[in-house]
């Protein structure tokens, strides 16, 4: 099953710290002082309406449109999660449209090359952007779960959604027993 | 990498954290598993430490003690030497011409720490020779503190933090806990999931009411109306505690028959509630076996706030949810130092330790350690009568740190125009801020991550905090700079560190006394009382239900509700109603100068406004738009939301563009002097050409960074040899 990174939102109180965390992530190490309004994209996104406050995020699909969209396969089951081959991105953007949730979008990013030890500029490339899992943390984990300071997110694997899933189960168990009765 | 610990300087929540240095720059923070914080952080928390390293993002730190020797001139860097010699002669100056009550000073509740603040009120008090001394609590939890220093004797919040998730009950009225103390939030948001009920007072539908199993949005303004009408029902359906009523309070047949006419059905039509809902939430309440009150500015902002913390504290009282774990009140302190100026006597009623100016016995004592003939006993001046005062001319001079209440005192106009009037201003500060605009004298401090101390967070506790950094500079600490001018005034003073400060204090104030540096070490914190070395402190007041008041029963008090002070008109038909938000603190000369949370949001900030209010005026989201009140008009961005109720609009108070305070009324409590922040009539117009208002915002913002950062350079240019 791939891995995912879900949001409780009975938990969540609309702060942000999620989003600010996921794009140090990836901000090549640039720290916070590299963040500013314009270029600020966080791959979680909290969104706050009249009766809801949550994050939401990429779900890792298990038959992912953004996949099955992708016309260059660009985008890959890789460590039980979907990730984008940057290379191969069009930005064509119909993974944008393709996916349910809202959360694929197509940035463009400088794009440069190394040649005889100088940076050559080379235009903007355009880039498939989602939540990756933090794949690059390795053993640190998602970024955003790490922060989250009312525990509102979790990493979701096999073994927590059993336990989840182990739960619900019972809970229904029990309520169909007080009916029962 | 070096890990540094401290405190974070935001909110009271008091979070322990390191900082991460790397070659001598804050590169990063990580929580800590600190008593009040298990291990977690906010956002300011975890992102707000680069205003250290001088972002310039909103206004520059400052370098170099800067003086104009007259209001039209521009600053010019001057040595300290120069700077101190200069403030000592002026204040000596206007204490010997117009005596020492025409000088006030203020503490400051942020970066500096209590031992910073101890010195401060010793300086006004033992040199200057007068109570002037206030801090920021005066327009946030002023009336807290006067309230519960009434009902019950103590003004602090009567249980730890960490308490509160195992209360079975939580009533929140008028407090934010998630834009204001994220990581309380999560405290109630485990009691919940350890079976609490949750009730939540408040107009708007902030994010703990999405939680609550029953959220009451009262009318804005009928605080006082509802607390009553909680009385009434606790008392009319039998559901308080006659043997607890009987044995811990006084004052309950006066109290009743004030509550009598408070019936649910009264109160729905001054508060606009359905009648059973008021009845319902005080049915929870009193069932609860232990139940915890938790209040913020909603409470307080208000000119009746005083009387609405001492009904609140009635409703602790008739239940008997005071005096044990798990229960009582608290007044959850918003700035991460409020409650350590109140500890350390930067009141102009009291000295450190709560121990009162007025008792002869406690100036005889602390003028025989201070090593002065005598102290005075005259109550001194409030900070929100110092426009009044400055432009009636009894106030000649004031000694600003920390503090800016150019930005975030309520009616500005009149708070520049009481600056204008005064012969003498300093201002002792990290950042050059709008106050500082207005000094004589700027002298520029260590900052946060500069300096170590204690700190009190809101629920008593002291924690310590270390240095990270080394500051870049001609800083100093802002305890030395006092001490400096202490001396140079004629009274030496002179301390090697924060640990000796804190022990003068120590042994001054009884209920500080037990409360060491060692016990506070790493991740130590104390809740004052702790008056034995070998005492933990106390986690909860009132063991016993014995209350610090004369006979030691706590006091059942309840008033008439009144309308506020500022009214609606065609003209201004809408209320404003100032909050804080998530991301941002304060003036915001700190948070506005952190990369990560100007990021989140920026000038000219926003007012919000419910669609149905938004669409009348021809508003829409995120279009700029005036505020105007009877006082002022400022430009800001209309944010277009169900969540705010109709028929009033928000504004935080921390934008420089899109000053709420010019649109403020200065009503005050009569007790506590606490401004109605929270009401005052308005009137939102859209803007027809917004490409115009996007560039007006930017000119005005670009200006006033400018004004802020040539202050400073220029200041720099002229004397290289301080620069
Ligand atoms: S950090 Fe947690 S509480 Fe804050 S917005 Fe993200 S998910 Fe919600
Ligand atoms: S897991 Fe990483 S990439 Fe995905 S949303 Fe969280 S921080 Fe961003
Ligand atoms: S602002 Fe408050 S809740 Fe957030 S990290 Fe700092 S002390 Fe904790």
């Amino acid at each position: 099953m791939n891995k995912f990174v879900t949001a409780n939102p009975s938990k969540c109180i609309g702060c942000r710290t999620c989003e600010i965390a996921c794009a140090l992530a990836h901000s090549e190490g640039a720290g916070v002082e590299g963040l500013a309004p314009g270029s600020f994209k966080p791959r979680i996104r909290m969104v706050k309406t009249a009766d809801v406050s949550t994050a939401v995020m990429c779900h890792h699909c298990e038959d992912a449109p953004c996949v099955n969209a992708c016309p260059n396969n660009a985008i890959v089951y890789r460590q039980h999660s979907v990730q984008v081959e940057q290379e191969r991105c069009l930005g064509c953007k119909n993974c944008v449209l393709a996916c349910p949730f809202g959360v694929m979008d197509v940035v463009t990013v400088p794009a440069v090359r190394q040649f005889a030890g100088m940076t050559l500029s080379l235009g903007v490339k355009a880039q498939a952007h989602k939540c990756d899992l933090c794949i690059e943390r390795g053993d640190a984990g998602p970024a955003c779960v790490s922060v989250c300071p009312t525990s509102a997110l979790t990493l979701m694997d096999r073994e927590a959604m059993d336990e989840t899933l182990r739960r619900r189960r019972e809970r229904a168990a029990l309520e169909a027993a007080e009916v029962a009765a | 990498m070096e890990k540094h610990m401290a405190v974070c300087p935001y909110c009271g929540t008091g979070c322990k954290l390191n900082l991460l240095v790397e070659g001598g720059k804050v590169v990063g923070a990580e929580p800590l598993n600190g008593v009040t914080n298990e291990g977690e952080l906010c956002l300011k928390g975890y992102f707000g430490y680069d205003f250290i390293n001088d972002t310039k993002l909103l206004t520059p730190r400052l370098r170099n003690p800067m003086l104009r020797r007259s209001r039209d001139a521009a600053f010019e860097a001057v040595s300290w030497d120069e700077a101190i010699q200069y403030a000592a002669k002026k204040l000596g100056e206007i204490k010997a011409k117009y005596g020492p009550d025409s000088i006030m000073t203020t503490g400051s509740s942020r970066g500096t720490g209590n031992e910073t603040n101890y010195v401060m009120q010793k300086f006004t008090r033992a040199v200057l020779g007068t109570n002037n001394v206030d801090n920021c609590a005066r327009v946030c939890h002023g009336p807290s503190v006067a309230g519960l220093q009434v009902t019950l004797g103590n003004g602090a919040m009567s249980n730890s933090i960490p308490e509160i998730e195992h209360t079975k009950c939580v009533l929140v009225f008028g407090y934010n806990v998630a834009d204001s103390h994220p990581v309380i939030a999560k405290r109630i948001i485990k009691a919940k999931e350890r079976g609490a009920k949750i009730i939540v007072c408040d107009p708007r539908k902030i994010e703990t009411a999405r939680l609550a199993d029953l959220w009451l949005p009262l009318n804005n303004g009928s605080n006082m109306a509802l607390v009553n009408a909680f009385a009434n029902v606790l008392i009319n359906e039998g559901l308080y505690n006659k043997e607890y009523v009987a044995s811990h309070t006084e004052g309950f047949d006066e109290y009743k028959k004030i509550v009598d006419k408070y019936t649910p059905e009264y109160a729905a039509a001054i508060t606009g509630l359905p009648a059973d809902d008021i009845r319902e939430a005080m049915r929870i309440y009193a069932a609860a076996p232990s139940a915890t009150i938790l209040w913020g500015m909603g409470v307080t902002q208000w000119s009746q706030g005083v009387d609405v913390v001492k009904g609140l504290s009635g409703l602790a009282l008739l239940t008997g949810n005071l005096g044990r774990p798990n229960v009582g009140v608290g007044p959850v302190r918003g700035q991460n130092n409020v409650q350590g100026s109140c500890d350390m006597g930067v009141l102009p009623t009291e000295f450190p330790g709560y121990q009162k100016v007025t008792d002869p016995e406690i100036r005889e004592k602390f003028a025989k350690a201070w090593g002065v003939d005598s102290l005075p006993g005259e109550i001194g001046y409030r900070l929100t009568d110092v426009p009044h005062l400055a432009e009636t001319g009894k106030l000649k001079a004031m000694y600003v740190m920390g503090e800016d209440p150019a930005q975030t005192e309520p009616d500005l106009t009149q708070v520049r125009k009481g600056f204008e009037a005064m012969e003498f201003v300093i201002v002792q500060d990290i950042f050059m801020t709008k106050t500082a605009m207005f000094a004589d004298l700027i002298l520029p401090a260590t900052s946060w991550g500069e300096h170590e101390g204690v700190f009190s967070a809101a629920d008593r506790s002291f924690q310590r905090f270390t240095k990270a950094v080394d500051a870049k500079g001609d800083v100093k600490h802002d305890w030395e700079i006092i001490s400096l001018l202490a001396t140079a005034m004629g009274y030496p003073m002179h301390y090697n560190n924060t640990k000796e400060i804190w022990d003068e204090l120590r042994e001054l104030c009884p209920i500080f006394y037990g409360v060491t540096y060692e016990k506070m070490e790493g991740l130590g914190a104390v809740p004052w009382p702790c008056r034995d070395l070998d005492s933990a402190g106390s986690k909860y007041l009132y063991e016993g239900n014995v209350f610090q008041r004369p006979g030691g029963k706590g006091l059942l008090f309840a008033t008439e509700w009144r309308p506020p002070q500022d009214q609606l008109t065609e003209e201004f038909p809408l209320i404003l109603c100032t909050v804080r938000e998530v991301g941002h603190y304060s003036c915001r000369s700190m948070t506005g100068n952190c990369a990560a949370l100007q990021t989140l949001a920026d000038e000219p900030g926003y007012v919000t406004i419910n669609p149905k209010d938004a669409k009348a005026l021809g508003i829409r989201d995120q279009e700029l738009v005036w505020v105007s009140s009877r006082r002022g008009k400022v430009i800001t961005r209309a944010s277009v939301t169900d969540r705010t109720n109709k028929g009033a609009v928000y504004m935080t108070y921390q934008w420089w563009i899109g000053a709420c305070n010019e649109l403020t009324i200065h009503a005050v409590d009569p007790i506590a002097k606490t401004p109605e922040y929270k009401y005052a009539a308005v009137r939102v117009e859209a803007i027809a050409d917004q490409i115009w208002a996007e560039n007006y915002v930017q000119q005005e913002y670009a200006k006033l960074k400018g004004g802020l950062s040539n202050a400073v350079t220029g200041a720099a240019k002229k004397a290289p040899a301080y620069a």
